[in-house]
């Protein structure tokens, strides 16, 4: 059976997630998220723990890092590090484009 | 629907321990991963791989796969009797933080409805996993807002315990200037929650589909613009194609090869819109006929012009 609905999301970087909606999100506890923030792994790390809201660029570094994490038994530094190497990849191979 | 052999496509014995599981999927997943992998379907590969190692690293569901899977081989006609996976108990922690959208019919059929009520368990509440999946538009889309169609392969249990899977078809609502590597969060359209609990949320990540006309950098837009040589040197008024529509652009008198013109504004819209860039590329005409040869002959007679003359030092 097909059923056809027309839905209207929103923006995460518009309504901004909180710890909870993140690590619900990444299908990890909030504390997992907390510990990478405060090293400086995910987030700006500058404002204060009752006003943290994550946005879509937290939400995709902090999956690959469970995936990093969880697949390959990396410790947070080495998935931070992983992640980081990905995104230049992807930023240096959108430069190589066409244009 | 197939019977799917993860351990086939692990390359690992039936018998294999979690540590040769987690060996073999980390040489698959640096063999076929996207971002290095030069073999072919890389990305289908790495799909599937994902698939197997998120059923055969969990000891929950690889005992449930086992059970059921020794009746069949990879590719044979299957479908799951009811209540197949009696006795087992799934965490419902998600199968794995990859996209679980993209997983097969066969792995939803199986493990899509992990975590919902088990027997004796119905005053159990939990609310549904938030689920992932990419989308792909296209740049105008961005410009002027669109309505993308996804399909979702969702597992649903008949009165008779049945597990199938339906076609769950989503027209989503991409709004106006949405960036690439944005979600979209739609909620209640993830997992199904359990004891009457909400369903968890839809996070669609947005992605540009290849356009070698463009290259996009956060909300700016860099865009080629072919013109010919008398224009470059002498300058002139051209039409230009963009995503937003043709607009009127001036190129100034004694432009090179690679020279930008910024359209401020005309990027990806925003609160704050990024700007086009229209990248010169300079397209010399053939020299096909006595005519063109003889103009490009009198340039060479005429012109006092040495293109080398930086690099000779």
């Amino acid at each position: 059976m097909t059923q056809n609905e027309i839905v209207t999301g929103v923006l995460v970087d518009e309504v901004t997630l909180t710890l909870e909606e993140a690590a619900q999100a990444c299908g990890v506890e909030p504390q997992w998220i907390v510990e990478r923030v405060e090293a400086g792994f995910l987030g700006d790390g500058s404002v204060q723990m009752t006003y943290w809201r994550f946005a879509s660029h937290d939400l995709t570094r902090a999956r690959r890092m469970r995936q990093l994490e969880s697949a390959f038994d990396a410790v947070p530094e080495l998935a931070a590090l992983v992640v980081d190497l990905q995104e230049e990849v992807a930023r240096l191979r959108r430069r190589l484009g066409s244009v | 629907m197939e019977f799917r052999d993860y351990y086939q496509i692990l390359g690992v014995a039936k018998t294999a321990t979690a540590d040769e599981v987690k060996k073999a999927y980390r040489r698959l997943a640096r063999k076929y991963h996207p971002d290095v992998s030069k073999e072919p379907e890389a990305e289908k590969h790495m799909k599937e791989v994902n698939e197997a190692n998120a059923v055969l690293s969990d000891p929950e569901k690889r005992a449930a796969y086992d059970q059921l899977g020794s009746r069949y081989r990879a590719g044979q006609e299957f479908q799951p009797p009811p209540d197949w996976d009696a006795g087992f108990e799934f965490s419902g922690r998600g199968p794995s933080p990859t996209d679980d959208a993209d997983f097969s019919d066969f792995f939803a059929n199986l493990f899509g409805h992990t975590g919902r009520a088990r027997h004796g368990a119905d005053d159990f509440r939990m609310r549904g996993q938030d689920r992932h999946a990419k989308i792909l538009i296209d740049l105008a889309d961005t410009y002027h807002g669109a309505t993308r169609t996804i399909t979702l392969h969702v597992p649903q249990a008949d009165e008779h315990g049945r597990v199938g899977v339906r076609e769950h078809s989503l027209h989503v609502q991409i709004p106006k200037g949405v960036k690439e590597g944005q979600h979209i969060r739609l909620s209640g359209q993830g997992s199904p929650g359990l004891g009457g609990s909400p369903a968890g949320d839809l996070f669609l990540e947005v992605q540009f589909a290849p356009d070698a006309r463009y290259r996009i950098e956060g909300r700016d837009v860099f865009q080629t613009l072919p013109v010919t040589p008398w224009e470059a040197a002498l300058g002139a008024s051209i039409e230009a194609p963009t995503p937003s529509g043709a607009v009127q652009v001036k190129v100034p008198g004694g432009s090179q090869n690679g020279r930008r013109l910024r359209l401020k504004g005309r990027g990806i819209p925003g609160a704050s819109p990024g700007d086009l860039y229209l990248v010169l590329d300079v397209v010399l005409p053939p020299a096909d006929s006595d005519k063109a040869r003889e103009l490009y002959a009198t340039m060479a007679r005429e012109l006092d012009f040495d293109p080398r003359g930086k690099v000779r030092g």
